[in-house]
């Protein structure tokens, strides 16, 4: 199939020669001035190259390259200026903004040809390299993500866990996050950000894998010292994390690390291991502390039989499980309805 | 004369042109038939007339663009030396050299027009 090359001037004796010279090799679309060009590169985004004019009615090609340039499309298509502008500062703006080249009128076809062809070609090879690149990172991210999804169920499995946890944990922790982010403008967060932070709170009770089996499955009530130990799962977790930075990415590592140290730490400054309070603790960790508190309240311990989930709310709202953000426990109550998908079997 | 010959003596670069078209005669002169249309629709006069100095200078760009792609050579010259004055500064110049091309212009027109 032939690539396509969007050729825009206002003059039809201009575009004409160009589609002469470039017919043969691809196909040709036209715009008479910026605002069809816009267009036609909305309907036809996969075009390789375009030849923009700049003195046109309607929308000039300084603007088209702007609007180009916002949208993220000079880094895929190359634009020639085809002009028979002197004044080198336009030429200069026209760089700065983003054209690949500069070709002055009148032009000579067949150098013409050459130049545009050259950049093309290394234009769809830089795209083909780009895709390759993206689909290898896609690979080692599911790798990744399933050897940090292998560690974190081994580590439930000595926990009395069967592996649903660490699921559960992830599902809040994207219903809570989204719903503050979407509540609260000083908590709004990207989506990929909200996807990192889920992915990161995967790990975040890694540090588990340090305490004694005799603390970790205790059936009974832990003593002072044995909760002391327990608490050290906290900072043990990013004591493993800094051993395997490079099993994920970065950002999501720093999430992980965060989520590990502070997903007990409480809104007034009582929790552990650092007895952060109120926004001094980052919001992902807040929101991981309640969803952990919720999937901790309606599952079945060693040490405990489910509450329903109608007790385990009234018990996160009103503080036996410690004081969290008024702001969380909103978008918490505000998702009760999503977060209640399965009620547990045998609930007190 | 054929349209070609009778261009040349109108100062007309006529091989740099076929050059451009790649040799195809019949696409050049088919350029050149839309040439008169490009000068009608053109608003160079009106700018001039108003003294609008932005406007003056996108007309003659245009038509700067277009002459030197046809290879007209005597108005690309014009009209390359009316844009270079315009952004010097010197509208009054440059609407007398705008005076003096029309009758030149006609020329050409009339020669494509009568081929």
């Amino acid at each position: 199939m032939k690539d396509t090359i969007l050729i825009v001037d206002d003059m039809e004796i201009n575009r004409v020669i160009l589609a002469e010279g470039f017919k043969d090799e691809y196909e040709i679309l036209e715009a008479e001035n910026g605002k069809q060009a816009l267009e036609q590169l909305e309907k036809e985004p996969k075009i390789a190259a375009v030849l923009l004019d700049l003195v046109m009615p309607e929308m000039d090609g300084m603007e088209v390259l702007r609007h180009m340039r916002r949208a993220n499309m000079l880094t895929h298509i190359p634009v020639f200026i085809i002009t028979a502008a002197d004044s080198e500062k336009t030429l200069m703006d026209a760089y700065d903004l983003g054209a690949v080249d500069v070709i002055s009128k009148p032009f000579m076809i067949n150098f013409l040809k050459c130049r545009i062809g050259n950049i093309i070609e290394l234009y769809r090879h830089r795209n083909d390299l780009e895709e390759i690149i993206n689909e290898q990172i896609e690979r080692l991210n599911k790798v990744n993500l399933s050897m940090v999804e292998t560690l974190a169920t081994l580590i439930e499995f000595r926990d009395c866990e069967s592996g649903e946890h660490v699921k559960r944990i992830c599902g809040l922790t994207d219903i809570l996050m989204t719903k503050v982010s979407n509540m609260y403008a000083e908590y709004s967060l990207p989506r990929a950000e909200i996807d990192k932070i889920v992915t990161a709170s995967i790990l975040h009770d890694v540090g588990k894998i340090a305490i004694p089996d005799g603390i970790l499955n205790k059936p009974g009530r832990l003593t002072k010292e044995e909760f002391e130990i327990m608490k050290q799962h906290t900072t043990r977790g990013c004591d493993i994390l800094t051993q395997i930075p490079n099993i994920m990415d970065v950002d999501i590592y720093n999430y992980s690390y965060d989520i590990c140290r502070h997903h007990h730490e409480r809104y007034d400054g009582r929790g552990y291991p650092d007895a952060l309070s109120g926004d001094d603790i980052s919001i992902w960790s807040q929101v991981v502390a309640v969803a952990d508190v919720y999937d901790a309240l309606t599952s079945p311990r060693c040490y405990k039989a489910p509450f329903t989930h109608e007790k385990s709310v009234e018990m996160i709202n009103n503080g036996e499980c410690g004081v969290f953000n008024p702001k969380v426990l909103a978008a918490f109550n505000d998702s009760l309805e999503e977060i209640k998908v399965k009620e547990p079997p045998e609930g007190i | 004369m054929s349209i070609i010959s009778e261009l040349q003596t109108l100062g007309v670069d006529t091989d740099e042109a076929l050059t451009r078209f790649m040799n195809n005669e019949g696409l050049y002169i088919r350029m050149l038939k839309k040439y008169p249309a490009a000068v009608e629709g053109s608003k160079a006069s009106e700018k001039f007339a108003q003294k609008d100095r932005e406007g003056a200078i996108a007309e003659t760009h245009t038509l700067k663009g277009v002459t030197g792609n046809l290879s007209l050579t005597p108005l690309y010259k014009a009209y390359t030396e009316m844009v270079a004055l315009l952004r010097a500064g010197k509208g009054e110049e440059a609407a007398e050299l705008y005076q003096k091309t029309l009758p030149v212009e006609k020329a050409i027109i009339d020669c494509i027009n009568n081929n």
